[in-house]
């Protein structure tokens, strides 16, 4: 596909049209920063209140133990998969066009596994115990924790996975931030020239770099997949029906995928243009992004298909009771939402027109987010209000606290994206220049032998 | 190569890559281009075909840290949970669960892994250096170019280099 793209610019424009505009974007971008910091000072508002008075603020209560905290995690690791995805497996597959929005990509994924790491501490209330709960540290105890739980997977795999994305995302950006040293003066060329580790860009400094980036790929691959399974396991380890199916690692995994290209794209169409970046993030690339989200929401239409039939196939009637409750059930609300914006709308890109009309893609994209949220709710909830025994039902509504720092997980996560665009290239320089044409000579171009 | 490294020298600027790949082919063989450099914006897989270069060593850093990963993984399991024993699901205490175990084992091997991957691409590429200068710009945007130490722009060294199609050839 990236062979047929037309180019009108070439290598030598790559660091001037990206560049030039961190020093001075559009208005708009200190309007969303302004708008973000709000988000954000509204959600530690509510967390500090939260921890204060305590958890019961936060809607929490027997039987649904776990309801938005939970729900906000896996959506913010899910969205960070994407990223990752398309980083590494697309790398490895040669797809050129993610060259463009990799990037971007990898810098949503390192601010959303962040923003996710954030709410197993708002979650369990007093986080100033949970943190070090979690981690194997020698205590006077004597205890270890029990490394045959899900939750002590989750925290390897979190934080395997954070530390491979951020390694990952700076070595990319290594040799860019030593472009930017080259073209800037004074304070600014020291903290650059600090950051980009006195890069030079020789022959053997490349060669060893491209190694390791197809190696840290490899390993960034299976992180895609794995994590969010383990992440799924919290929930399939359990014996809950609803819950305790097999389908759920590749189910939340295509999710995942989901989530995260849609917001791929609900972030890289605004900042293209704020950041006057049309003519290196073309249209063509953003479609291709839109193929891939599409398969995944074809992925996702299946997984329910499957998880419904085997719900009914197996005969197990709390099982079955579940699936119906969610579809006709008091919480039906959410499971209709989730069904639309992740199954039905995106069907909408079989059509080239629609994927690329940008307004009605960038709407779908908003959906298929709500939607996927509404995903997590919806599992997370339904399966905990109403499991085996009648008499321990009870039912859940989302808190204004627990709404409110959802928010601001949303303000936290736009905040420092914004920040990273202002003060780091949002395109991969040097991967740009790798899929644009070659500088050939005149000789070599007007038919020369090579 | 040099022992000590010094940026004083001549840079020779060029515009093309199939320029500067046959100038790279060229001048490696040579004797008196001994401790040159090679600088590109990008990486691209002519320049490294016209070195010389095959796999890089830094592919043994990725397999070291990955087997200290999986040794990490499973041994810190295993040994957690022989000095305490966990009763879990009423099974018996102090098993050793090895399917739950792979997946400890599988994340430290990515973990370490990539860390001993980075270490290798860091040490291998001699970064970080505040010692050595950075010879031009435009290196980094859209120029290549050949470094060759210890010489002056009036070499016989700086005439190859024009010769070979440098579109700009000085002292640094």
């Amino acid at each position: 596909m990236s062979d047929d793209v037309i180019w009108e610019k070439t290598i030598s424009d790559v660091n001037d049209g990206i560049l030039i505009n961190l020093e001075k974007p559009h208005p708009n971008y200190w309007f969303a920063l302004c708008l973000s910091f709000v988000f954000v000072l509204i959600g530690i508002g509510f967390w500090a209140y939260q921890v204060t008075v305590g958890m019961g603020v936060s809607g929490l209560n027997a039987p649904v133990y776990w309801g938005v905290y939970i729900t906000d995690f896996v959506f913010w690791v899910g969205i960070g998969h994407a990223g990752t995805l398309i980083s590494a497996i697309l790398f490895l597959f040669r797809a050129k066009w993610r060259n463009t929005i990799n990037r971007s990509a990898e810098a949503m994924t390192i601010f959303a596994v962040i923003t996710a790491g954030l709410f197993p501490l708002i979650h369990v209330g007093r986080l100033w115990l949970a943190a070090y709960w979690m981690v194997p540290l020698p205590n006077t105890n004597n205890v270890w924790v029990n490394f045959r739980s899900p939750l002590i997977w989750d925290v390897f795999a979190i934080s395997t996975y954070l530390t491979v994305s951020l390694l990952f995302w700076y070595m990319g950006l290594v040799p860019d931030l030593a472009s930017i040293r080259d073209r800037v003066k004074g304070f600014k060329r020291l903290v650059y020239g600090f950051l980009s580790f006195g890069w030079r860009g020789t022959s053997r400094q490349w060669w060893h770099y491209e190694a390791g980036y197809g190696f840290l790929a490899a390993l960034a691959t299976p992180l895609v997949l794995s994590v969010h399974s383990i992440v799924s396991w919290d929930f399939a380890m359990s014996l809950q029906p609803g819950w305790h199916t097999t389908i759920f690692p590749p189910y939340f995994v295509a999710g995942a995928i989901l989530s995260g290209t849609a917001m791929v794209y609900n972030l890289v169409i605004p900042l293209r243009k704020m950041f006057k970046l049309e003519k290196f993030i073309l249209d063509e690339h953003m479609e291709a992004l839109l193929k891939l989200t599409l398969l995944t929401s074809t992925l996702v239409f299946y997984a329910y298909g499957v998880e419904y039939f085997v719900a009914w196939y197996s005969g197990n009637p709390y099982e079955w009771a579940i699936f119906e409750k969610r579809a006709v059930g008091p919480y039906a609300f959410y499971f209709w939402v989730m069904v639309f914006c992740n199954c039905i709308f995106p069907m909408l890109f079989w059509s080239k027109r629609i994927r690329n009309h940008v307004p009605s893609a960038f709407v779908i994209c908003v959906l298929i987010n709500v939607g996927m949220w509404f995903e997590r709710y919806n599992i997370i909830v339904s399966s905990l209000v109403e499991d085996f025994i009648p008499g321990s039902w009870g039912h859940y509504t989302p808190s204004l606290t627990s709404i409110a720092i959802t928010f601001g997980s949303f303000g936290w996560f736009f905040f420092w994206f914004l920040i990273f665009c202002k003060y780091f290239p949002l395109v991969s320089l040097a991967e740009i220049k790798l899929i644009m044409p070659k500088p050939w000579s005149p000789k070599k171009l007007n038919g020369g032998k090579h | 190569m040099a022992n000590k490294k010094t940026d004083k020298g001549v840079i020779a600027i060029f515009q093309y890559l199939d320029t500067f790949c046959e100038a790279i082919e060229k001048v490696r063989i040579r004797d008196d281009f001994t401790g040159h450099e090679c600088f590109s914006p990008t990486s691209y897989h002519e320049i490294e075909h016209a070195s010389g270069f095959g796999a890089s060593p830094v592919r043994v850093y990725t397999l070291i840290g990955s087997l200290t990963g999986t040794t990490v993984g499973f041994g810190m399991c295993l040994l957690l949970d022989w000095d305490w024993p966990l009763i879990v699901g009423g099974k018996t205490a102090g098993i050793a669960s090895l399917p739950a175990y792979v997946i400890l084992g599988f994340e430290c091997t990515i973990l370490l892994g990539a860390i001993a991957t980075i270490a290798g691409m860091l040490i291998l590429g001699r970064v970080p250096n505040p010692k050595r200068k950075v010879l031009d710009p435009r290196l980094t945007d859209d120029r290549f170019g050949i470094f060759v130490p210890n010489v002056g722009p009036e070499s016989a060294q700086a005439q190859i280099l024009k010769e070979l199609g440098a579109e700009e050839v000085r002292a640094t």
